[in-house]
């Protein structure tokens, strides 16, 4: 399997002397769901920034589909799709407007884009939505659109910083199936963090866990769960809880 | 330039098209400045300092300069709305070049500004107004309305991208305000007593726009406050385009 993601030795210091990033080094196959899991403040949303280009690396380098974002950031924004954990909409233009317009302003023609706009509407269920202002939808529905923007494009790489906040049940399941079938049929490969771990272990087929700015373990769900109890069958969370608690208790 | 950034100016314009109170309050402070001045003290135009062209030739300039003045926030407050919503961070993750995010609601400022300079023109030559050197004075007169609106409404995008508050762009419009006042908005030179006053306004950038405008209109003033001006505002709207392009780089997203 080719790498879609690569990166070596990342760091990143905030100012004020946070280490938030302590030499990352991870690689995530074309066509891999990756769910990048950690406690809050670990460094999971300073990665996917970078990765993204929201912000600046200090040192390391790291690749997207292959190419350097430093010296082709027009070529990678085409190539990924972004959800990050608040919605980025037009409070003032409609679903179908803003869907439309992402597209245009991703290169493609008119009918392109509305053709796009549609596909999208019936894959996240926001067709009696269609007319509406961003501002008046409900927030599942904001979710949905939202989600849908990062996708107009049909990116190959799909970042998803905790998508799922603020989704009913309902909600969660129309959206990963979306992803999921994205990710199957499509190949598209996604970046996931979240701290829903009962859907990292449903649909993510590797992790890695990422702790005060360093990468703990990197492989299959399965494999992490074993690792951490080799003897028992225990649920991602209960294994995620078990291995920070541990961490605690060596600290201690 | 790729359609990403032909879109986004498109949507800048609209975006001001949608919410215009911004410029329309530009507008409506000029044509108040423009209607109250030369009814209230218009008949002072009689006295020989002002020369043939009256006191309408000499307060309309005060007119363009509030009007850019009034509506310099607008592209402040358009990046402002889309920070707050969050809509400015998927604009910045799309292919369009990161510049003209900042660059498209000013391009919007400024063509708002020539617009209403154009109508305050029009509605100046049905008052009367002269142009003492007919198309070349109305092509000058809105040539340094753009230079003046660029001027102001990039250090206001600059200033509200730095602050993060859209209050912080109507800062530039306050900072100005008193400039107005140092200067031969009112009275001609030979007219005023104060010599502080005269000297400061020799140093007032408003002075030479002012200025400039009344050469192109009433032909009162002499040709070299109008190359002048040129000079000075070229200058001022080239810094302001490099602050606010400056500031764009320092956006948290």
């Amino acid at each position: 399997m080719s790498a879609e993601i690569q990166i070596k030795n990342l760091r990143k210091t905030y100012p004020g002397g946070v280490e938030a990033l302590k030499g990352i080094d991870l690689e995530i196959g074309t066509g891999q769901l990756f769910a990048l899991l950690g406690p809050n403040g670990a460094g999971k949303s300073t990665l996917i920034k970078i990765m993204t280009t929201l912000t600046r690396k200090d040192s390391g380098d790291f690749y997207i589909g292959g190419l350097n974002p430093e010296t082709r950031f027009s070529e990678v924004q085409k190539h990924i799709g972004v959800a990050s954990q608040e919605n980025e909409l037009d409070p003032g233009e409609t679903v179908g407007h803003l869907l439309q317009f992402q597209g245009r302003l991703f290169g493609m023609t008119k009918k392109q884009a509305k053709g796009r706009a549609e596909e999208l509407i019936r894959l996240f269920q926001l067709d009696s939505e269609r007319n509406k202002k961003a501002s008046v939808l409900s927030g599942g529905n904001k979710r949905r659109l939202h989600c849908a923007l990062a996708l107009v494009h049909k990116p190959a790489i799909l970042f998803l910083d905790e998508p799922t906040v603020g989704m009913d049940p309902l909600a969660r399941l129309s959206f990963w199936n979306a992803i999921t079938a994205l990710n199957g049929s499509d190949k598209v490969t996604v970046l996931l963090t979240t701290q829903y771990l009962e859907e990292a272990e449903k649909y993510a087929s590797s992790m890695a866990l990422i702790i005060d700015g360093e990468i703990h373990f990197s492989g299959t769900v399965t494999e992490f769960k074993k690792r951490v109890h080799p003897d028992e069958n225990l649920s991602l969370e209960e294994s995620y809880l078990a291995y920070i608690s541990s961490l605690k208790t060596t600290e201690n | 330039m790729n359609t990403a950034s032909k879109l986004l100016i498109v949507r800048g314009i609209t975006k001001l098209a949608k919410q215009p109170s911004s410029p329309l309050m530009g507008f409506g402070m000029s044509l108040f400045f423009l209607l109250v001045y030369n009814a209230g003290i218009g008949g002072i135009g009689s006295l020989d300092a002002f020369g043939e062209a009256g006191y309408l030739a000499f307060i309309f300039p005060i007119t363009i300069i509030s009007l850019a003045m009034g509506s310099s926030a607008g592209a402040g407050q358009t990046l402002n709305a889309d920070m707050q919503s969050g809509y400015f961070k998927r604009l910045y993750l799309s292919p369009a070049p990161r510049w003209i995010l900042v660059v498209a609601p000013m391009l919007a400022d400024i063509l708002s500004s020539f617009l209403f300079t154009g109508i305050l023109l029009a509605i100046g030559a049905i008052f009367g107004m002269p142009f003492q050197y007919g198309a070349w004075s109305v092509l000058g007169v809105l040539l340094l309305s753009i230079l003046w609106s660029v001027t102001l409404c990039g250090f206001s995008a600059g200033i509200m991208l730095r602050t993060g508050q859209h209050q912080t762009a109507a800062i530039v419009t306050n900072a100005v305000f008193p400039l107005l006042f140092l200067s031969t908005t009112f009275l001609p030179r030979e007219l005023i007593d104060a010599k502080w006053l005269l000297t400061v306004s020799w140093g007032n950038p408003v002075t030479y726009i002012l200025e400039a405008n009344r050469y192109l209109l009433g032909g009162t003033s002499p040709a070299a406050f109008l190359w002048i001006a040129f000079l000075i505002f070229t200058l001022t709207s080239a810094i302001s385009i490099a602050y606010a392009l400056g500031s764009a780089k320092k956006i948290k997203v």
